[in-house]
């Protein structure tokens, strides 16, 4: 075998493996045919990234480091949980490395089946909610729930200029993004989410250096040091790495650097 | 006007309406649940206060109050945490935070100066240095040290540098800081830093609230 070619991690059989199936849980985002095919095929999608239950997330220990991901603590507190026929966990390069472990553990910790895949959508279905005009925590709500559906979001808010910007993940505490205005615009893998091209690394790494900017990446994330660097590129750039919940020194920084450098207009 | 600024081991207050008033400073034990002043900083400040303004913010205008330089970088170490803003050509340039990793730095040095009867203005900086990243477990290098026979003083002194070095490099390693805050009045704390120190004294952030406050009267 040629020492070079690329080797998938991809499940090939994803299909006959989602049949009969009626509800399966997805971690990151599974390319758009995968998404097609459980709206074809009826099937309930459960964003298992996002908070679904009010569990505590001592009880992921068993399976995963007290010190990991908290998106990532989140998704197997949420897979043990649910009532799930499958689960879909994007393993690519629109994901990270953790993701994939993490398929493995609930692999072998789940009695149901696992499929991982590889995001490589291209196709860009545009952002206007990142530039919109709209509370933050709506926009990365409406951001998220996008992820479920193969269409681009319907009734997009008409584009408006942005007086601050927020780089980054969706968080997993949204209380974070209540400090910012809703002239706030969205980058970052937040807005590749909205694109449905999660691999896009160039549209993850653009920011716009007219405006101050936050960038935000889950604690324990690969993506702190692209969040660090481009946070030192930019004129204006404030890196913030945040845990499990935001704490008071978090959102102390965050108002101080949106009134001190203009941004909370 | 009373403006404060709510430590986590000291407040500071000021009295506007008073002409030539000087700030004066009551231990943060000694305050009464009652006391309701009219605009306060510092994480114990809201309870107290009226109007409310983020310590980070109150640091930044106190830096923009006292320091006559675009350029600058103003490190604040209190007894719980310390905090920084870097100015660049008159902008927000960056800012830190450290209430978690940098914990209890202050409250320890004073919490050892009191339990080994020492004088900071005494010992010298020391040639060597423990690796600190906060007061509680930069407490045990100090014990395994005088147990292992170094004299309790020059342990302390470890100890001091340590976290100077520490909070100089949570500050980005500047090539000059502006200190606020309490530990501007230890001498073997400021002469620990590796670099040129401005000491700017403990109403840096009060500073901070007199310019919040001229800035909301003139809006």
């Amino acid at each position: 075998m040629d020492n070079n070619q690329y080797t998938s991690r991809a499940t090939a059989n994803w299909r006959q493996m989602l049949d009969k199936k009626r509800r399966v849980g997805i971690v990151g985002i599974p390319p758009l045919s995968v998404i097609s095919f459980l709206h074809q095929s009826s099937i309930a999608i459960d964003d298992l990234d996002a908070m679904l239950i009010k569990a505590d997330l001592e009880m992921v220990t068993t399976y995963l480091p007290r010190v990991y991901c908290a998106i990532l603590r989140t998704v197997v507190l949420n897979a043990i949980h649910l009532k799930l026929d499958a689960v879909i966990i994007d393993v690519g390069p629109g994901k990270c490395d953790a993701a994939f472990h993490v398929a493995t553990i609930l692999e072998e910790s789940l009695d149901i089946p696992v499929i991982r895949t590889e995001n490589r959508d291209n196709h860009a279905f545009g952002t206007p909610i990142a530039q919109g005009r709209l509370p933050l925590q709506e926009k990365l709500l409406r951001i998220t729930e996008g992820v479920k559906s193969p269409q681009a979001a319907p009734n997009p808010p008409e584009p408006f200029p942005a007086s601050a910007g927020f780089w980054g993940v969706p968080p997993r505490d949204f209380s974070i993004l209540e400090l910012f205005p809703d002239t706030t615009h969205v980058y970052g893998w937040s807005r590749c989410m909205e694109n449905k091209t999660p691999a896009d690394a160039d549209l993850e790494a653009y920011f716009n250096p007219e405006i101050p900017t936050v960038f935000f990446a889950q604690s324990f994330c690969a993506k702190t040091a692209l969040a660090r660097y481009l946070a030192s590129r930019h004129p204006h750039g404030l890196y913030l790495d945040v845990d499990v919940h935001t704490g008071n020194s978090a959102r102390a920084k965050i108002e101080a650097f949106l009134e001190l450098s203009g941004g909370g207009q | 006007m009373i403006l404060g600024d709510f430590g986590t081991s000291y407040c500071k207050f000021l009295d506007t309406d008073q002409a030539e008033a000087k700030p004066t400073i009551v231990a943060t034990k000694e305050l009464s649940p009652d006391l309701k002043i009219d605009l306060a900083t510092g994480h114990n400040g809201k309870r107290f206060a009226n109007q409310y303004v983020n310590e980070l913010i109150a640091l930044a205008r106190g830096g923009e109050a006292l320091i006559k330089e675009k350029n600058f970088l103003l490190l604040d170490c209190g007894s719980r945490d310390i905090k920084f803003v870097q100015y660049a050509d008159g902008k927000l340039k960056d800012m830190g935070w450290n209430a978690e990793c940098g914990a209890s730095m202050g409250f320890t040095i004073e919490l050892l100066e009191k339990y080994y009867d020492l004088d900071f203005t005494t010992l010298n900086v020391p040639a060597t240095t423990f690796s600190v990243t906060c007061g509680v477990l930069g407490m045990s290098h100090i014990f395994d040290a005088v147990i292992s026979g170094v004299p309790v003083a020059e342990a302390v002194s470890r100890f001091v540098k340590g976290i100077a070095i520490n909070a100089y490099r949570f500050a980005n390693s500047p090539k000059k800081i502006y200190l606020s805050g309490g530990l501007c009045d230890n001498p073997l704390f400021v002469a620990s830093l590796p670099c040129e120190v401005v000491p700017l004294g403990r109403f840096v952030l009060l500073e901070g609230l007199q310019l919040t406050l001229a800035m909301n009267q003139g809006s």
